[in-house]
């Protein structure tokens, strides 16, 4: 089978059976918890099998420093909300750089695929 | 044109290259393969300190009354080391050894979503200092256990940077591991080999791809609690009442569940591999596994709440049902593995060795399982040693020994040299019987009224205790030893060539290590064994560079 | 009602021996798989890789015995949710570290913590019937002779039964990490004749 959607579906539809129990043994909030987590899942299903991926060249750098400040950022951005705010700050800067930056690596590689 | 990918731009070659530019090549490179090894490196650092940690508390635990710390170190302690060895050890090794070998697995020339694994390796490693920098505070790092149960947790009974740095590292690391299976998720999908139908994935994709499913599920959940204990510690209002100390129990254990399975699947598919090679034949009952992952891999989210029986406030009937079931896909699971070394050629080389240990140790880890799955006898053994011993069966004598046996199977193929078989062999029997001298007894003091989370205990269980500990130096030995071998292979390299051991899957059709887009050429893919089916098909009867 | 320690042993054996079960039928196919079919000159390996109906035969004989044993806990947790009206009452509160035993229309209230161990007594043979609670974080009340325990959860009051069949003295401790003084949250229990137990009552009486 050449359906990587055909598992995503089955897992998922698991998922709603073993929800709709919950929900029969009146266990509703975590019932309603449990259908809730398997959305990623279906939708990625529905995805794949709307829009199966196409065969198409990718050009992908070696590197990518601003992948690696966008988390830092994020990560910094994070703990600042308890080591004070200064580190948020911080943060938030290199946050906003690196994702400038790859904004501008995604846009140079759509470029070049067209 | 290797792989289901397109061919991906080569950076240029053959020129100087400075040593900064050397250290940024290997921090921000977008090889998955690169990727996998960061977060190998930094997950076995994270194994080493909280493992520091176990070696301290057994070393309290080895005889009754207070010796080595206080109550209150004790308590950062346990928490750290069961958070570490969770969040920021096992679950990214799980996650990591699938990002190395899945694109290699399926013949693919990269990851699908480079970027997104690369992002989540640093989310995961700033995640971890965070919480370990918990140590550097006044007040200390998480002292709440793995779980940082609501009251305990909120502002008035933990106060503290220390313990807000462990809810943000835990929220990071987990938002960073989530971003590596996602990409794996992506790569199953999307870069399969042409031929490499669904049903044509090596086992230990399947494994990783059902773990995924796992880890999508569950982990946003947990991002989700910790941005609301977070919120809890600093506006208040979120979690009150009994209501809401139980709202966070559901939500953290509809993470916690899971995460043990995350932690389990990636090294049983490896165990599989492992026997499949060295019993010389294709991994048996191929359907009935994959139906069994997807079955054992949904029933494992809907079983959380047996952690819960003894509050009383959940639906015991459904959870212990859904618990018990647990065992028939395990069952099919394990039904396979000995099916598989029966009728084959068995060489027990280390790989093996290590994979046999986890058949055997973490069987009885599960055994134990459904016994906490029954309420009555969960209302006597939980909180109790008899949960640490079943989660560490389960943890360290299965799923750890799992990863070894990966290790000590896959290392020639990322590294390019052989372990050395003798370290190897004496690695492994430290490790067994450390483990079983260390754990076992843990199931008496368990059953005999010994709580856990304690620095001190009644004096009657102090011999126990001591037996315990000593294993705990065993096992200390048998990691030493383990990773002597790594450094002397490294050191003194016995070159391992493409396919060492004979295998059966497409990662051995590559050098060692492969180059940076996996593969020049891929043989054609008829099953998930294609190298397998390659060499039946040239009637050979003897394995291609087998080591004798 | 049975004390929960009885129909405590007899569904613990029957879980215990049917895993011992399992596990030694797993070491022996693994031990038998090494023994008999350990790589030797000439040896080739079987090419079956099927077996479809062993499976799900397998399946189904699991199926059964995991039915079985959901049974048998369903049947024993049922008897353990009854709760008798005529019961001697307890009000048990658990605080860090620490707990108190009130003793509700009799004027009787024991507090301890680890500097002085409280105690409380039974009458053995008769449902005690306990009402469980905590006055800040969750902590758990645990019996292990009675093979008992239940969380103690602030804002809720946790109802649960007790028979004390053997007389004389029992260990409780806290089993749910409290914070810091959480492994000398313990008591003690006298499981006392009828007439000892209105003599430790009346000693105690405000």
């Amino acid at each position: 089978m050449s359906r990587p959607w055909a598992p995503l579906l089955f897992w998922g539809c698991l998922q709603l059976i073993l929800g709709a129990g919950l929900a029969a043994f009146d266990e509703v909030v975590p019932a309603l918890l449990f259908l809730a987590s398997a959305a990623p899942v279906l939708v990625l299903a529905a995805w794949n099998l709307v829009r199966p991926p196409r065969e198409r060249p990718r050009r992908l750098p070696g590197l990518s420093v601003p992948v690696v400040l966008i988390a830092i950022g994020l990560a910094a951005a994070a703990i600042g909300l308890t080591a004070g705010l200064w580190l948020s700050l911080v943060g938030a800067e290199i946050f906003l750089f690196g994702a400038v930056w790859l904004g501008r690596e995604l846009y140079e590689e759509r470029r070049w695929a067209r | 044109m290797a792989g289901g990918a397109p061919p991906v731009a080569a950076p240029a070659g053959g020129r100087a290259v400075a040593p900064g530019e050397r250290a940024v090549g290997w921090l921000a490179s977008t090889d998955h393969k690169r990727t996998a090894a960061k977060v190998g490196v930094a997950s076995i650092g994270f194994f080493g300190l909280s493992g520091l940690l176990a070696l301290l508390m057994r070393a309290e635990l080895a005889q009754p009354g207070l010796q080595l710390v206080s109550d209150n170190t004790y308590n950062e302690l346990f928490s750290m080391h069961g958070s570490g060895m969770i969040f920021l050890f096992l679950t990214p090794a799980a996650l990591g050894l699938g990002l190395y070998l899945v694109p290699l697995q399926v013949g693919a020339a990269e990851v699908a979503a480079p970027r997104l694994a690369l992002g989540g390796f640093w989310l995961y490693l700033c995640g971890g200092l965070a919480m370990y920098s918990g140590f550097l505070t006044d007040s200390g790092a998480g002292k709440d256990t793995w779980t940082a149960t609501i009251p305990l947790s909120n502002s008035t009974h933990s106060p503290g940077v220390g313990m807000d740095l462990w809810v943000i590292g835990v929220g990071l690391a987990t938002l960073g591991t989530l971003l590596i299976a996602l990409t794996i998720l992506l790569t199953i999908v999307r870069l399969r080999a042409p031929g490499m139908t669904m049903l044509r994935l090596p086992v230990f994709s399947w494994t990783m791809l059902a773990t995924t499913f796992m880890v999508l599920a569950s982990f946003p959940v947990l991002i989700v609690a910790m941005g609301l204990l977070l919120a809890e510690r600093h506006l208040g209002g979120v979690f009150t009442g009994a209501t809401g100390s139980i709202a966070y129990q559901h939500l953290f254990w509809f993470y916690g569940h899971p995460v043990v399975y995350v932690m389990f699947f990636p090294f049983v598919g490896a165990v599989a591999e492992v026997v499949a090679t060295f019993s010389r034949k294709r991994f048996f009952g191929y359907r009935a596994l994959v139906l069994s992952l997807l079955v054992f891999t949904s029933l494992s989210m809907a079983v959380w709440g047996h952690h819960m029986f003894v509050t009383g406030a959940v639906q015991n009937q459904y959870f212990s049902l859904t618990s018990h079931l647990l065992a028939v896909p395990a069952g099919i699971e394990y039904l396979d593995l000995i099916a598989t070394m029966i009728g084959g050629a068995i060489l027990l080389r280390t790989p093996m060795l290590f994979a046999l240990g986890f058949i055997c140790q973490f069987l009885i880890g599960g055994l134990t399982g459904i016994i906490v799955a029954s309420p009555p006898l969960d209302y006597h053994v939980n909180g109790s040693f008899f949960i640490v011993a079943h989660f560490h069966y389960t943890l360290f004598a299965g799923s750890f020994f799992g990863l070894l046996a990966g290790v000590h199977y896959w290392f020639p193929k990322a590294t390019g040299a052989m372990l050395r078989e003798g370290l190897g062999k004496l690695s492994f029997w430290l490790l067994a019987i450390g483990a079983n001298l260390t754990f076992f007894p843990m199931f008496f003091l368990g059953f005999d009224g010994m709580a856990r989370r304690v620095p001190d205990y009644a004096p009657r269980l102090g011999d126990l205790n001591l037996l315990a500990s000593i294993g705990a130096g065993v096992i200390a030995l048998g990691v030493l030893v383990f990773f002597a071998n790594v450094w002397v292979s490294l050191r003194r390299r016995v070159p391992a060539g493409d396919d060492p051991w004979g295998a059966q899957t497409l990662e051995w059709a590559t050098s060692s290590p492969p180059p940076r887009h996996n593969f020049t050429a891929l043989p054609p893919v008829g099953s998930y064994a294609p190298l397998l089916d390659r060499r039946e098909e040239a009637g050979a009867s003897a394995p291609e560079g087998a080591v004798a | 009602m049975k004390s929960s320690r009885h129909d405590f042993s007899g569904l613990f054996s029957l879980y215990l021996w049917i895993g011992v079960g399992v596990a030694l039928l797993v070491f022996a196919a693994v031990a038998f798989a090494l023994i008999r079919y350990r790589a030797r000159e000439g040896r080739t390996p079987s090419k079956r890789s099927e077996a479809n109906a062993l499976e799900l035969g397998a399946a189904v004989l699991i199926t059964a015995i995991v039915g079985f044993l959901v049974f048998r806990t369903f049947s024993t947790e049922a008897k353990e949710d009854d709760e008798s009206p005529q019961a001697v009452r307890i009000d048990v509160t658990a605080f860090q570290w620490g707990w108190r035993f009130t003793y509700p229309g009799q004027g009787v209230s024991v507090i301890g913590n680890s500097n002085r161990q409280p105690t409380f007594a039974v009458p053995g043979d008769r449902p005690v019937s306990f009402a469980l609670t905590s006055a800040d974080v969750i902590h758990a009340f645990w019996i292990p002779e009675e093979r008992f325990k239940r969380s103690a959860i602030p804002g809720r009051v946790n109802r649960f039964d007790l028979e004390f069949e053997t007389p004389g003295h029992e260990e409780g401790l806290c089993s749910e990490y409290c914070g810091l003084r959480h492994s000398a949250m313990r008591f003690d229990v006298w499981v006392l004749s009828e007439e000892s137990y209105e003599r430790w009552l009346a000693a105690r009486r405000r």
